[in-house]
């Protein structure tokens, strides 16, 4: 078995240690004996091919490198749709879930969204940084709290999507809304930016078991790994919010 | 009649913060400020030749120490916030404890090191005659947000003193578009010296119009002979160059054609020493016998201070990923049998997010000479899961720094390494004293 991802235009994106995700998918699949290749695309590549493609990856930058690739990516939205209805999974962190969206409106100008999520994004007073913790529900109870750390100045209202999670401490898609980040399909788009699969790994084993069972229907589960080192750094930044 | 009263209690706050034992780099400048706003203001007008400033990612406290040291060695009287408290606070108590009980004060020149992000406000009370750039790279980002909006502080700072006098990292293009207006003085290092490493290179994009720029060859990050294909934006011709570099120990180099030999590790150390010959051009001082200038300079603590324990143990201050790729370059050019010992911890100094981790080359750390690794810090798990995932398992997990060094100690290594960032730095220093004092070189 093996998995290809593609992680689009790593050398904008890259701005909190986003190769951190990238690294822990791969890493993951290999200690399983399951192969990963990850291509990058960059603004210099021609052609967007995505039949072979298992997982997208976009990362989150500056608001200005942020321009430039939503230019990049606009060329092919549709193709980015066609992938995401079909069930091809997308992680996007950070600008790469605002860019989701239908737009990110700045204090002086509106950058148009990609159109994959029904949300969208204004540009609020001041930036929500600190640490997060959050809830899912669609983990195993005793596994369901996410970690990570959030440093956004847009607020996203997500309409009717289905949160990431319920914010337990931190602030997520808008000052104290209570909710963060969208799960829809095989998406997973949230503000937890660089080195969020790390310190939960059960949310990286999600994203490579949906990727998987798509690509091989006699799929189903992932085998355990030993994981009390990831597990104590998540449970290290749990207990200091308790 | 506020302004000595300011001073008064400004420095009864130091004293009595000597009793204590703290180093009161930074509080009493504090109190003296709610007492006397205009105190900087006030005392920065008694500075007689210039005032220079140094702002920038890294290396801003060597070369200001350095910068101060060598016009000292000129015979000069300088006042200078050398213990790195580098915000209004800060240079407001360097300020202060240079002055007389009678609020007077006697200096030539006054070097101050600004936290870039503190420029703007800083330069409303202090009118630098010289500001050098070092380099910008990520840093806390938490704290600053990106360094798009470094950079736009710094225009605005500069913008603030019309007539300043600029040296620039001409190797930096984020330094470089500073330059581009004013008549700065450029230093940078001339020939490909190190391997190309593959890391962060944040300045990738041409600050002038975004496109991505090309190098002819560079040293690491965003530093070398860059040049923009769509604008023309470019290395700009350098004033003081170097060449001819040999990074052993002693380092020997040339600047301007002047072979130097000079008893620093690190290629860093090279831009922070040349970063302070283009400050003393730019102040008109001569740079002859400038080796000797230098001779005097102790490091601050943490920049690969050395330890004289049986095993040498050697102590590194890092604050960025840009730092860290250097601080574990400089290890690696070490042959001898090494444990090393990497502490994170996340306090405000430090920059709350940790991310960043995982845009330093921490596989690097493994190579044929590594003996034990040892985690550690307040951010122990994150740091060990890094090195977990460049498929390297920490040998020791510790909260307890002494148990480290005692462990790194017992083993049959030659020397022993202590990256740590900022916060972790103090401490680290206090037990490695404590312990020289304990065991000495037994």
């Amino acid at each position: 078995m093996d998995i290809k991802i593609m992680h689009l235009f790593p050398d904008l994106l890259n701005l909190y240690g986003d190769k951190g995700n990238i690294e822990c998918m791969r890493k993951r699949l290999n200690w399983r004996g399951i192969g990963c290749e990850v291509v990058p695309f960059t603004t210099e590549d021609s052609g967007f091919e995505l039949s072979d493609v298992d997982i997208v990856f976009l990362g989150g930058g500056s608001d200005r490198e942020q321009k430039i690739v939503c230019r990049s990516l606009l060329e092919h939205k549709a193709e980015l749709k066609d992938f995401v209805e079909n069930g091809g999974s997308l992680v996007a962190v950070c600008g790469g879930y605002q860019l989701l969206g239908k737009y990110y409106k700045l204090k002086d100008e509106t950058i148009e969204g990609l159109d994959i999520l029904d949300i969208y994004t204004e540009q609020g007073k001041g930036r929500l940084i600190g640490n997060i913790v959050l809830e899912a529900d669609f983990l195993k109870e005793s596994d369901k709290l996410i970690v990570g750390f959030e440093n956004h100045g847009g607020r996203t209202y997500i309409n009717g999507h289905k949160p990431l999670g319920k914010v337990i401490y931190g602030n997520g898609n808008s000052d104290k809304c209570g909710c963060e980040g969208v799960m829809y399909k095989n998406v997973v788009a949230t503000y937890l930016h660089g080195p969020l699969l790390p310190k939960n790994p059960v949310l990286c084993d999600y994203i490579l078991t949906n990727a998987l069972k798509k690509k091989y229907s006699d799929f189903t589960e992932l085998v355990p790994l030993d994981d009390r080192l990831e597990k104590t750094a998540n449970e290290y930044i749990v207990n200091r919010f308790k | 009649m506020r302004k000595l009263l300011a001073i008064w209690v400004g420095k009864l706050l130091t004293l009595a913060g000597h009793i204590i034992g703290k180093k009161s780099s930074s509080s009493p400048g504090e109190y003296a400020l709610r007492i006397c706003p205009d105190l900087v203001r006030d005392l920065n007008k008694y500075i007689k030749k210039s005032v220079i400033v140094t702002c920038g990612t890294n290396g801003k406290t060597t070369t200001n120490n350095l910068l101060c040291s060598a016009l000292e060695a000129k015979g000069y009287k300088v006042l200078c916030n050398r213990l790195g408290a580098n915000m209004l606070n800060g240079v407001a108590t360097a300020f202060l404890q240079a002055a007389s009980i009678t609020g007077k004060l006697e200096a030539d020149y006054a070097c101050l090191e600004i936290d870039e992000a503190y420029t703007r406000i800083v330069f409303d009370y202090v009118k630098p005659d010289v500001m050098v750039i070092t380099n910008l790279f990520r840093d806390q980002l938490d704290r600053y947000g990106e360094i798009d909006i470094t950079s736009n502080i710094l225009k605005e700072a500069i913008a603030k003193v019309p007539g300043i006098k600029l040296v620039l990292n001409g190797d930096d293009p984020l330094c470089v578009q500073f330059g581009r207006e004013a008549g700065a003085i450029y230093y940078g290092i001339s020939e490909k010296v190190l391997p190309q490493l593959d890391d962060t290179k944040e300045g990738r994009f041409c600050p002038v119009c975004g496109a991505q720029q090309k190098f002819n060859y560079y040293h690491y990050s965003q530093l070398g002979d860059f040049y923009c294909p769509s604008c023309g934006f470019k290395r700009p011709e350098i004033d003081v160059e170097v060449k001819n570099v040999s990074l052993k120990t002693p380092m020997r180099f040339t600047i301007n054609g002047q072979p130097m030999e000079i008893n620093y590790k690190g290629f860093y150390n090279i831009y922070n020493i040349i970063a302070v010959y283009g400050a003393l051009e730019a102040v008109g001082e001569s740079t002859d016998g400038f080796e000797g200038l230098l001779a005097g300079y102790k490091p601050q603590i943490g920049r690969m201070q050395e330890f004289a324990f049986k095993k040498p143990v050697i102590l590194s201050l890092s604050k960025n990923p840009a730092g860290f790729n250097q601080a574990i370059s400089t290890v690696n050019t070490d042959d001898r049998k090494k444990d090393v010992i990497i502490a994170i911890n996340d306090l405000a100094n430090d920059g709350r997010d940790v991310s960043w981790l995982w845009d330093v080359d921490f596989d690097k750390v493994k190579d044929e000479n590594l003996n034990t690794l040892t985690t550690t810090g307040i951010r122990k798990w994150d740091i060990s899961l890094r090195f977990k995932y460049a498929d390297i398992m920490p040998d020791f997990i510790t909260s307890d720094m002494k148990e480290a060094v005692l462990k790194a100690l017992d083993t049959d290594s030659e020397v022993v390494y202590v990256l740590v960032n900022y916060t972790a730095l103090f401490p680290t220093e206090g037990v490695l004293n404590e312990l020289l004092k304990e065991r000495g070189n037994e």
